[in-house]
């Protein structure tokens, strides 16, 4: 059984496939639902194709779901937070680490 | 006498039928939000969730604690029915006469009835709810109220500020970057590079949430106000971890720090100006150190959106009060303020016993002068009841001109981001422009060429409008 995760980005279009830094949720059923994880995943579009990976499911900056979902793997958890000011661009922050 | 807590509060409303308990099963992912938006759009009742999934019997949340004018009444100890206008008077006349707070040992702060220290730090033992699809998180975080203080001048602030829980330790939130927060934040803690101690405080009297929603002078402390509105002092206690004073009869404290060097994502979040709009992970981390409770918490929650709700109202009174002192200050020859709830706090109808193009642009220029959260301002005659939109549209339909009528102002740095209209560059850089509509008669012009509003009011002469009062029944009418 494939796990589900949910992950934010600005515009669509900010989407790239392959090795990336990410926060996910995870989407699993249960009181720690929606729990977020930085992790190192590879992504992509064609979910069909990761046959060992999970479900990415992906959400605009106005919350609006991409109706078609990505698969990811993860390959590495990273630190819960990252290096940066409050109220400073988290995914400008994320590039820098 | 005033309630000493969010249970005072509920079982006041239950005699008033203000409130409805649901002892079905709801979930805490969507279900209650859904329920409890729903409910607000109908113009129902405050909704206490009695059993949540996935947690155990006496994990509650509570919604909508401000959600009417009635319940607002009711929260200021006046009769349920009491007209708008009043309540606006009666919190205008009570913030005359500030009243500390007093603080109290933590054996008589029912706050501390459950600890939860180090390793024992776990949100999930909350029933935070998802509020609505597509929100970044679970706000733990949505009709609370948020304690920080300056360290030198030991000015607290409390302000209702969005959290969500990013996971078992961790919150991630948004004051906005303009906020009272922000501003303590930006002067002390992060030149010295130090995180700011921080409390988030879920349920406590009713007042102390609306408090937090007004927009108090810098400096002036929340507890003070929130103690002139009750006649009586609210009793505080300190947090386990750090010096700061939370209402000792709060439901939930969560207490941590905000760091300056670390941050994680926040947000979107359907917010008060009806939308779920872009403002996302360009906010605040909060490291959660301790949580403290009561037996059986109550977890209070706004399912936020399209007016009418608690926000929306409880800010109409909150923000028009303080507007109307801010314009007296600025001596500008203000009668009335209201702040409309369908308006959301963008729309401000402003009555002037004097007014004319010099005046609208003070009144405009105090509303831009620093952060603005205003976009759209209505200067009016006093002879206009502001409490009534349907005197306002009226004069602003026939008395604002289309061409020398509108005073726009641009600026940068201060703005709203929140406002939907501004497109996501605006938003990033705070930029943004308010408009005042000039709905008054130009005081240069000579009173005979005045228009002469045809009310029965004004048209008629004092002996027709008494002979017509008087002889009403005769002419067939009830």
């Amino acid at each position: 059984m494939k796990k589900e995760y949910q992950t934010f980005v600005r515009q669509f279009k900010d989407l790239k496939e392959g090795r990336q830094e990410l926060f996910i949720k995870d989407l699993t059923p249960g009181p720690q639902k929606y729990d977020t994880k930085q992790v190192m995943a590879e992504i992509s579009s064609h979910p069909e194709k990761m046959t060992d990976g999970d479900i990415l499911r992906i959400r605009s900056e106005s919350g609006i779901l991409l109706p078609q979902v990505w698969g990811i793997k993860i390959l590495k958890e990273l630190p819960e937070s990252v290096p940066g000011q409050p109220w400073e661009d988290v995914f400008k922050a994320m590039g820098k680490s | 006498m005033p309630f000493r807590d969010h249970r005072d509060f509920i079982e006041t409303l239950k005699k008033t039928g203000d409130v409805i308990e649901v002892t079905k099963e709801v979930d805490w992912d969507l279900e209650a939000g859904a329920i409890s938006r729903r409910v607000y759009e109908m113009g129902g009742p405050s909704i206490w969730f009695k059993k949540i999934k996935d947690y155990p019997e006496g994990f509650t949340l509570y919604n909508g604690s401000q959600g009417t004018w009635r319940r607002v009444a009711i929260s200021l100890g006046l009769p349920p029915e009491t007209p708008v206008r009043e309540i606006y008077r009666v919190y205008e006349e009570r913030l005359e006469k500030p009243i500390d707070p007093v603080i109290v040992d933590e054996k008589k702060a029912p706050c501390k009835e459950n600890v939860l220290l180090g390793n024992h730090v776990d949100l999930y033992r909350f029933p935070a709810p998802m509020i609505h699809e597509g929100d970044g998180g679970r706000y733990i975080g949505s009709w609370d109220l948020v304690v920080t203080k300056e360290p030198e001048t030991s000015w607290t602030n409390w302000g209702m500020y969005r959290f969500m829980i990013h996971n078992k330790r961790w919150l991630a939130g948004w004051p906005q970057p303009t906020s009272q927060l922000a501003h303590q934040m930006k002067k002390y803690y992060l030149p010295r590079n130090e995180p700011m101690p921080a409390a988030l405080v879920i349920g406590t009297d009713p007042l102390a949430h609306m408090v937090a929603t007004a927009p108090v002078r810098l400096g002036e402390d929340e507890a003070r106000v929130t103690g002139s509105l009750r006649e009586k002092p609210i009793e505080l206690v300190k947090c386990e971890t750090c010096d700061l004073l939370v209402p000792a009869h709060s439901e939930i404290v969560i207490e941590g720090e905000i760091p300056t060097d670390r941050i994680v994502p926040d947000g979107p979040f359907g917010e008060y100006p009806g939308y779920r709009s872009g403002t996302m992970a360009e906010g605040v981390g909060f490291r959660v150190k301790a949580i403290t409770f009561r037996n059986n918490p109550i977890l209070t929650m706004i399912a936020l959106g399209v007016p009418i709700d608690d926000s929306s109202i409880a800010a109409s009174l909150t923000a028009g009060i303080a507007m109307k002192m801010g314009l007296k200050h600025r001596g500008i020859p203000v009668v009335d303020v209201y702040v409309p709830p369908e308006g959301v706090t963008h729309l401000i109808f402003v009555s002037v016993n004097k007014g004319g193009t010099q005046v609208t642009q003070e009144v405009l220029n105090y509303f831009t002068a620093r952060r603005v959260m205003v976009s759209k301002v209505i200067v009016l005659d006093d002879d206009i009841d502001v409490f009534d939109s349907g005197q306002v549209l009226h004069a602003f339909a026939t008395k604002c001109h289309p061409g020398r009528g509108m005073l726009v102002e641009h600026y940068e740095g201060r703005a709203n981001s929140l406002t939907p209209c501004y497109s996501p560059k605006e938003r990033a850089r705070l930029k943004g422009a308010s408009v005042a509509f000039d709905a008054t008669w130009p005081p240069e012009w000579p009173e005979e060429v005045v228009p002469v509003k045809a009310s029965f009011k004004t048209i008629y002469s004092k002996e027709i409008q008494e002979k017509v009062t008087k002889n009403w029944k005769s002419y067939g009418f009830k």
